[in-house]
């Protein structure tokens, strides 16, 4: 077996290198987080050994004892871990160096003169991978420290940490606000590198370290009092969360007026997105169908409300009016067409949810992928202006007062999120929720405990699908016309993919994956050609690591972690060479 | 059956298709699907074995061609593809193989293994999130514009076999696929691997304790997937001449339906399969839609591989060739 440090090292410089090579690096020096010094390829660069050294520090496993490595041990290994990695980098950029960056331009786009200067220093390549080495190790030693210090420690430094890079980040947004409440800005953010400036980094981590300290100090006792104070009997929510809830709410409400329009454009679009979010986590939560094929519901609530609200068609040599057109208020439109996608859900769903799991993906699949084909095909360019679209979309307005300003289309869309927010949560505890509950775990014993499992799932499709298209149909209102552009299978696996990062099953979930994969990526401009590159990464990092999401839903998780758990002892025996355990019994076990 | 009378009623003049056009459609359509035939196998073995999607085959393919035309172009700048065309192709391949390889058994590794025992939803949506990622990483590397394949003379204009004209690159395609097939089919029913993945995909437990080692039978599984992939993205690029970071997934859907037409999970059903989904979307649309006077038809022959894609589902889950019954839960 290969030393644990190459284990670990080499493939945490292979990242490395591969985030040289997709262009992370190249292209981000001049992006600062923290002054002048802290860029955001510096931090792709350090990141990688970092995690190597946390991986290193990482407790040994030996004859079923965990044991805990001391300090000084730690710090060696993930020392070592972390050079390794740097080395595994180093001798990528002294062999591209040797072979010349302009040739391997020609295949490998990003490697450019600018990548090469940045990751040796400027300096002459040996000293700079031997720069390269060092400063890895470095990064792989404070990694394997922090594994093993204390948690008294260890949780402030983390969150500090967190904190005040998710300041570096959000350099677009911050200032703004600051401005809007005429607030001093220049100490914290510089003026010139546009990033945070070393005070106010400093500061920021201070201020973040020190909530964290009084927070695990006297969090337990607050708690306990909070959670005296909501007095037994009353909902089911924790006080504790339902303040959290109450917090998120007001900064949801105020957040435009502070940040002004361009940002508020991106929040729309975020809140469009929470609305097909909690549509198709409906479908995928509670009912636990993977349905693929959401942009079908997307589209036609798009199109569908067009048609009925009078939109004309863009494309050239026919006239302008489409083959079906009414002349609706939007807000009589929206109704009819909720009914439409619901309806067209039971039509679409009626033969297919008898399917399997994957088999029903795939179907979705097409069925959205159909969609796409025929909006943009001639055919249909009399009835909804194929590859061109149509225009002239109605702005929601009433009496006058229009919504397709971004702050105003903001607060359009979150009363609808809301509205269906509230129906989700509410349909989730119902009988119809718990219906769900027992299909998506069980669905022969959910069926023989007399669930109707077919009208369930036809109810969720239909509930999904009519949410759906008022996401949809917000979009249309949002951008005032419509091109095929928007409704690609990309839009599908972008929805699922905030619905699996936030939480299966879990509301909050859902607003908290659509504001880190739709608005992170929209205000950071930068990051535009790298958001589905992040969107994989996501998933496949979210299904691996942590099924249950980031705002998990607690049945959910029950479920997900007691299961991952037999599987990991499971595993862990297996690995030992012992007898595994019986993985049903596990599960009782930790139930 | 009406869009068909319709269409073959219509005179030339009217936009109907003379015999020779519709000789050329079946002759596309049969290479075409013998690429798509060689992708399905990819998703039927490893269904077979893990009965598990593996959405992400689409990016193993398109890995292969671009890592294949690298190479490839160089050859052509050289001139080496034109004076040698065997070995420049034979070379060409081999690193289309090794790159689909490559990608396909590391995308087990880091991506599935982990989850062998998860629940059957969850490897579906770690593939397709591994069919985006890989998909954007090719994009980051190489660029998001199409890059032109190049194609040796001799590949270039058609000779006539049986009397019909054929395209050099359909006819090297079409033999190249047959040979494949009837190699993988000798390899699964003849060698010991071989033996090995069929008792893996019957029951995984009980061959274990036979003594097989069930990763190392996966691997291979993702192996084999990935040469059959490799070859086809050669054959594909050669045929159209451009690759691009999004090239894998309508073929990937394409030959999906496929696996899934003949019967997943079996090689005769994969290689069917792909047969009449190449034939289907050349002559399909021209055949059944014209007739109605529908414009411009091909636009419209993804929509009718769904189509197809959803009908068998809903109707004859187990495909042509499959036990009929697909297991329902």
């Amino acid at each position: 077996m290969a030393r644990r440090w190459i284990r670990i090292g080499v493939p945490a410089g292979i990242v490395t290198i591969f985030l040289a090579l997709v262009g992370l690096i190249g292209g981000f020096t001049d992006v600062y987080l923290i002054g002048d010094q802290i860029s955001f390829a510096a931090l792709m660069m350090i990141l990688p050994p970092f995690v190597a050294g946390l991986v290193a520090a990482a407790p040994r496993v030996e004859g079923g004892e965990r044991l805990e490595k001391r300090i000084p041990e730690a710090a060696v290994t993930a020392a070592i871990a972390g050079a390794a990695a740097g080395a595994t980098f180093a001798l990528a950029v002294v062999l591209a160096d040797w072979i010349g960056d302009e040739r391997i331009r020609a295949v490998f786009i990003n490697v450019t003169p600018q990548l090469m200067e940045f990751v040796t220093f400027g300096r002459a390549t040996m000293v700079g991978a031997l720069a390269v080495i060092a400063v890895s190790a470095l990064a792989g030693l404070l990694g394997g420290v922090l594994r093993v210090a204390p948690a008294s420690i260890r949780r402030p430094v983390t969150v500090a940490v967190i904190a005040t890079l998710l300041f570096g980040f959000l350099q677009r947004v911050i200032p703004i606000a600051l401005d809007q409440l005429s607030l001093e800005r220049d100490w914290l953010y510089s003026p010139q590198f546009d990033g945070l400036t070393w005070i106010g980094a400093i500061v920021v981590a201070a201020v973040a370290a020190g909530i964290s300290f009084l927070s695990t100090r006297f969090g337990t006792r607050l708690r306990g009092s909070v959670a005296r104070i909501g007095g037994s009997g009353g909902p089911a929510i924790s006080p504790v969360r339902l303040l959290a809830g109450a917090i998120a709410l007001g900064l949801l409400i105020v957040a435009p007026l502070l940040l002004g329009s361009v940002i508020s454009e991106v929040l729309g679009t975020v809140m469009v997105f929470a609305l097909l979010g909690i549509g198709l986590n409906i479908v995928v939560g509670y009912a636990g169908l993977l349905d693929l094929g959401y942009v079908f519901f997307f589209a036609l609530g798009a199109y569908s409300l067009a048609l009925l609200t009078g939109a004309t068609l863009n494309a050239f040599g026919i006239p302008p009016e489409p083959a079906i057109s009414g002349s609706l208020n939007f807000y009589v439109a929206i109704p009819i067409v909720m009914v439409i996608a619901a309806a067209s859900g039971l039509l679409v769903g009626a033969p297919v949810l008898r399917l399997r799991g994957d088999y029903l993906a795939l179907v979705t699949l097409g069925l959205g992928e159909m969609v796409t084909v025929l909006v943009g095909s001639p055919w249909l360019v009399p009835l909804v202006g194929g590859p061109s679209g149509m225009r002239g979309i109605t702005d929601a307005a009433i009496g006058g007062f229009g919504f397709r300003d971004p702050q105003r289309f903001y607060y359009l869309a979150l009363a609808f999120v809301g509205l269906a927010a509230f129906m989700s949560w509410r349909l989730a505890a119902s009988r119809i929720g718990r219906a769900w509950t027992a299909m998506r775990e069980d669905e022969q014993t959910a069926d023989a405990m007399g669930i109707s499992t077919t009208r369930f799932k036809l109810l969720a499709f239909a509930i999904g699908g009519a949410i759906g298209s008022l996401g949809g149909a917000l979009f249309a209102v949002k951008i005032g016309s419509l091109t095929p552009a928007s409704f690609q299978v990309i839009v599908s696996i972008q929805v699922l993919g905030l619905v699996i990062l936030g939480g299966m099953g879990s509301i909050p979930g859902v607003i908290v994956g659509a504001l880190v994969l739709v608005g992170l990526p929209g205000l950071l401009r930068e990051f535009e050609e790298y958001r589905f590159l992040a969107y994989g990464a996501a998933v496949v990092a979210i299904m691996v690591l942590r099924p249950q999401g980031l705002v998990p839903n607690v049945r959910r998780s029950r479920e997900l972690q007691d299961e991952e758990q037999a599987q990991d002892e499971w595993a862990k025996a297996v690995e030992e060479g012992e007898t595994p355990p019986d993985i049903a019994s596990a599960t009782g076990a930790t139930t | 059956m009406i869009g068909a009378w319709r269409t073959l009623a219509l005179d030339r003049t009217e936009g109907g298709y003379s015999v020779g056009a519709w000789r050329d459609f079946i002759v596309q359509g049969a290479a075409q699907g013998a690429i798509f035939a060689m992708i399905a196998l990819g998703y039927s073995l490893v269904y077979g074995i893990l009965r598990m999607i593996n959405f992400a085959h689409g990016e193993v393919f398109m890995a292969g061609a671009f890592g294949s035309f690298f190479f490839a172009d160089a050859y052509a700048q050289s001139g080496f593809l034109n004076r040698n065309p065997v070995m420049a192709l034979a070379i060409v391949t081999a690193v289309a193989i090794g790159v689909s390889v490559g990608t396909g058994v590391l995308l087990e590794r880091l991506a599935y293994r982990p989850l062998r025992n998860a629940p059957r939803l969850v490897p579906l949506i770690t593939a397709i999130g591994a069919s985006l990622f890989l998909q954007n990483a090719f994009r980051g590397f190489f660029g998001p514009q199409p890059y032109g394949y190049p194609k040796p003379e001799v590949l270039a204009g058609s000779i006539t076999v049986l009397g019909v004209p054929v395209q050099k690159v359909q006819l090297l395609v079409l033999v190249v696929a047959v040979i494949c097939m009837a190699v993988l089919q000798w390899f699964v029913s003849t060698t010991t691997t071989g033996r090995s993945m069929r008792a893996v995909a019957q029951d995984r437990e009980i061959a274990s304790l036979m003594g097989i080692n069930v990763d190392r039978v996966i691997v291979i599984t993702f192996a084999i997937g990935g040469v059959l992939a490799g070859i086809a993205a050669v054959l594909f690029s050669l045929t159209f001449e451009q690759v691009q970071f999004t090239m894998g997934f309508r073929p990937g859907i394409a030959a999906f339906t496929a696996a899934v037409l003949g019967g997943i999970g079996s090689i005769g059903g994969a290689a069917l399969g792909g047969f009449v989904i190449g034939l289907l979307q050349a002559v399909g649309p021209p055949l059944l839609l014209t007739g109605f006077g529908i414009p411009s038809v091909f636009s419209l022959r993804d929509a009718f591989v769904f189509l197809v894609l959803v009908l068998v589902l809903v109707f004859r889950p187990g495909g042509l060739l499959g036990t009929g019954e697909a297991e329902k839960v």
